[in-house]
């Protein structure tokens, strides 16, 4: 596609890239329905940003249950609504919006050279459904609140009444909001990409862009589809799931897990790439096993949807069907592995700054390595029989998603903030805050694992019993609890960082941190229109040292020497010097 | 702009693998074997509980998978972190180092990548291969069980079915009681929502979903009192469902089931004098009609047709041989049902009264 696409542009007088269109006046045009990708990028931050603080309250108040084993500040009752409405806003408003809606919107346009996503509109579209499901999603506490987990598994969920009709029409939407996005940034990347930015040439955060919207297109929908048949037995009557009128739970089950096991990779796919972006740039070198790290997260995508039914072992599956899926979870194994270890060699013999996103980079492969691992245990049926529903999987989870998509966010936060704002964070409040997150996150989700080895069930409003014949747990349960403070504190730095440094910040210039991908070539903030004219690629971005792989950035003359590396006669669409 | 387009910038060579890389590999390498060591000859208590004498031979083959992993997982987990802090300390850039400065310009290695392609799928079917021989054994391990019994989740209790007891046993003021050494049988299922049934110390657990039955296959072989848990979300009070197995030698465990029987027999099942058909009518129309229908057996929707109870030849092997009598009837709306035929929830499920089961078994028993 490469010849055929990118023979003409640079020949070309007056193509359709050359055209600018005025930058679009009034707040409202600007700042609220805006159609240009960087505001709805920054726009999905914040939602997301106010979702996670709603989150993390409800998370605190979990932990603050748990002081006591008998349970410190509610009801049953109300213990049961806090956890669900902790974990489905973090999943479905925080998690997605932040990392494929927030980073993937504001980077991959830039990084591809590209002035917008393919579809304005529909991008604009998708971002206003996730605040309108977040007010249907807060609604349902006015109906006494959904009380299943983030899960609603029926037939529990069928008790939950109007709260639960309204949970689901709230995840339908976001949903939505999920399948267009991912169809959206599939053609951007496939049509939109710079002349000359081959496939192999692609920054490797956009190729966890690609791979993540296939899943968001593919998986999202058989989410609906569950959701929509459980809307229908609340609503209707349909007795889709209940066991008592035929339905069957498992059949719930398995549509929600083929959704919600790949939206796990949705959420760490992203993350993935930020830390292929984050390691070259402060390591100073290429990223190593560039293929095989593309590869691997094509692989991670397609494996993702054979493996779903791992968190149905004990559920009543036949024994014959757990075998394949127990074999392909474990195969999820190696191309995550072929990752941690590229991302390994990336920093061996680098010339390593410390700077904050590296500091979450190289965190991201401490805990998400360890994460990866419990989930190994997780994945071998018989281990699984005693594992399941306990808190290892709760400790486990929050390995993986708090130091794994969280760490990778925070990474591409704070190595993309100079971009959005034009000014740097303050460095000093970012390593603390960085230290307090990190200690917090795994003093508090450590002593989950042997809680639940010992024999804690999750989803306990109190835990009397257990604590009866585990003294112990009452004590690691109070230090899980002050150590989640400490994240507390890690955000709420975070949040006057992030304030204070927009007007107080250094300033940044175009290129801070001396990367090579394309949004750095560009002002900070970028203008409008991202790039006057639309950037030539010569070469993949990653060769430190070499000369920029780039022509026709937008400055008045072009300071780079027009490459003269033997590597550019082959595969580069244009002569030398074009 | 200007800071990338400086003259080419110098890379830093690097000797080897970098200063100390041998050492620390090694040092490293030490710590895995001596953990790996640990893990295998010190009891694990700590993490599992009834490690260091397991109380089913199930959990032994599972904490055998356990340590294996563990101990795989921990040195992989070593050699990744500490490898990153290395890396992070020896290749760091030095202070008043010029920010041009470059990293060494590898861009792959193949030789490298087949290697960390290789090493981990060999472990990993080395998992495989011990996982499936394990799990063959947890399904299939036990042979023939000398006790099969059923256990049913309700909000917020497990009932416990022993074949020969009249009446169940229920977790609120009872234990489940198994006799050790003897292979058993645990048919799982539930009257109401999901519910799970785990003993941490057995290592098994199996989702209790209603509808459908699940096997639990054992032998205890350590006498003493355990919880069963309840590990799948049930509610209000899933915290508070819980339960206790006593596992005890099987002289003391005949003893208990003799008393068990006796006291089933003295239990006054409930009087079916007086019940009205017409209004059994109306309460089956309002609390039975969506799982079954009034027509022959086979017309089932989620449990039989319930035409001609008493004298459909089809309907014996519900019970004990026999067509069923009103008492039989009126047992099992009073305690449910579970067996080949599926699960019916029972009255404290279903919510009936003495009245209504005396009116439905009247109905029921009217229909020729």
């Amino acid at each position: 596609m490469e010849a055929g696409m990118h023979a003409t542009p640079a020949l070309h007088e007056h193509d359709s890239d050359d055209h600018i269109h005025p930058p679009p006046e009034g707040f409202i045009r600007k700042y609220v329905f805006s159609l240009d990708h960087k505001v709805i990028g920054v726009q999905y931050f914040i939602t997301g940003i106010l979702f996670m603080l709603i989150g993390g309250s409800f998370a605190e108040l979990i932990r603050l249950q748990l002081w006591k084993p008998e349970g410190a500040i509610m009801s049953h009752e109300a213990y049961n609504v806090v956890y669900t409405m902790h974990g489905t806003p973090m999943v479905w408003l925080v998690l997605i919006p932040l990392v494929t809606g927030a980073i993937g919107n504001f980077v991959m346009p830039l990084q591809i050279g590209a002035r917008d996503v393919a579809f304005p509109w529909l991008n604009m579209i998708s971002f206003w459904i996730v605040p309108l499901s977040g007010v249907v999603l807060f609604s349902t506490l006015l109906y006494g609140g959904a009380h299943a987990g983030w899960t609603e598994y029926p037939p529990i969920s069928l008790q939950d009444g109007v709260a639960g009709a309204l949970w689901c029409l709230s995840i339908i939407l976001v949903g939505v909001s999920s399948t267009m996005t991912g169809m959206n940034f599939m053609v951007t990347i496939i049509k939109m990409r710079a002349p000359g930015m081959t496939w192999t040439r692609m920054p490797l955060f956009v190729w966890a862009t690609l791979a993540t919207a296939l899943m968001n297109m593919i998986a999202t929908v058989a989410l609906s589809a569950a959701l929509l048949a459980l809307f229908l037995e609340h609503v209707y009557n349909v007795p889709f799931f209940d066991p008592s009128r035929g339905g069957s739970p498992l059949l719930y089950q398995h549509m929600f897990w083929f959704y919600s096991h790949p939206a796990v990779y949705i959420f760490i796919l992203p993350a993935f790439g930020v830390i292929s972006e984050v390691l070259p740039t402060f390591a100073r070198k290429p990223i190593f096993g560039y293929k095989m790290i593309a590869f691997s997260s094509m692989a991670i995508a397609i494996l993702g949807f054979a493996v779903w039914a791992h968190h149905m072992y004990p559920s009543g599956l036949a024994p014959w069907i757990q075998t394949p899926f127990m074999i392909l979870t474990f195969a999820v194994g190696v191309p995550t592995g072929i990752k941690i270890f590229s991302w390994l060699a990336t920093i061996w013999g680098g010339r390593i700054q410390l700077t904050v996103p590296m500091l979450y980079a190289l965190a991201f492969l401490i805990t998400f390595t360890f994460g990866g691992i419990t989930g190994i245990f997780l994945a071998s049926v018989p281990a699984n029989l005693h594992e399941h529903g306990s808190y290892f999987v709760v400790g486990h989870f929050h390995y993986v998603v708090g130091g794994g998509a969280v760490f990778g966010f925070l990474a591409g936060l704070t190595y993309w903030y100079p971009k959005v704002t034009g000014r740097m964070l303050d460095e000093r409040m970012g390593k603390i805050g960085f230290w307090l997150f990190f200690a917090g996150l795994n003093l508090t989700f450590l002593p989950m694992h042997w809680l639940g080895l010992e024999g804690m069930a999750r989803r306990y409003a109190s835990y009397e019993y257990f604590a009866k014949t585990h003294p112990d747990s009452v004590f690691w349960n109070q230090f899980a609890t002050v150590s989640s403070f400490l994240m507390v504190a890690s955000v709420a730095l975070l949040a006057v960082n992030l304030i204070w440094s927009l007007r107080h910040g250094k300033l940044a210039g175009n290129n801070p941190w001396g990367a090579r991908t394309l949004e750095w070539m560009i002002s900070s903030p970028p203008p409008y229109y991202n790039f006057k004219k639309i950037p030539i690629v010569y070469d993949r971005p990653y060769d430190f040292g070499e000369p920029l792989p780039y022509r026709n950035l937008d400055h008045e003359t072009d300071p780079y020497p027009a490459p003269t590396r033997a590597s550019l006669a082959g595969p580069a669409p244009f002569p030398a010097g074009a | 702009m200007t800071d990338v387009a400086a003259p080419k910038p110098q890379e830093v060579p690097t000797k080897g693998l970098g200063p100390g890389f041998w050492p620390f590999a090694i040092a490293l390498t030490v710590l895995n074997v001596a953990v790996a060591l640990l893990i295998y000859y010190a009891p694990l208590d700590f993490f599992l509980p009834g490690e260091s004498n397991e109380v089913a031979d199930r959990a032994a083959d599972i904490d055998a998978l356990f340590k294996f992993m563990s101990a795989f997982g921990f040195a992989i987990f070593t050699y990744v972190a500490g490898f990153v802090i290395y890396f992070a300390i020896v290749f760091r850039r030095r202070r008043g180092e010029p920010r041009e400065t470059i990293g060494v310009q590898v861009h792959d290695s193949p030789t490298l990548e087949l290697w960390w392609t290789i090493v981990p799928v060999l472990i990993i079917v080395a998992l495989i291969w011990m996982s499936i021989n394990v799990w063959a054994k947890v399904q299939f391990g036990n042979g023939s069980p000398a006790l099969t019994m059923e256990v049913i989740g309700h909000q917020f209790y497990f009932e416990y079915r022993y074949p020969g007891l009249k009446s169940s046993v229920y977790s609120n003021g009872e234990a489940m009681h198994l006799p050790l050494g003897e292979p058993v049988r645990v048919l799982v299922t539930s009257a109401d929502v999901l519910h799970s049934f785990w003993v941490p110390e057995i290592r098994l657990k199996a989702t209790a979903v209603p509808g459908l039955v699940q096997n639990v296959n054992f032998t205890p072989t350590r006498t003493g009192s355990f919880q069963i848990v309840c590990a799948e979300f049930c509610g209000v009070d899933h915290s508070v469902m819980q339960g206790q197995l006593i596992i005890e030698s099987p002289a003391a465990f005949r003893k208990w089931f003799a008393g068990e029987q006796t006291k089933a027999v003295s239990a006054a099942p409930v009087s079916l004098a007086g019940g009205d058909a017409a209004a059994g009518k109306a309460v089956f129309t309002q609390k039975c009609a969506a799982c079954h229908a009034i027509a022959p057996f086979e017309q089932k929707i989620v449990g039989p047709g319930l035409a001609k109870l008493t004298d459909d030849p089809k309907h014996p092997t519900l019970v004990d041989g026999k067509p069923p009598t009103p008492d039989d009837i009126g047992e099992i709306l009073e305690n449910g049902y579970t067996g080949p035929l599926g699960a019916m929830p029972n009255r404290q499920a279903t919510g009936i009264s003495d009245k209504d089961i005396a009116d439905l078994v009247a109905y029921l028993s009217s229909l020729k």
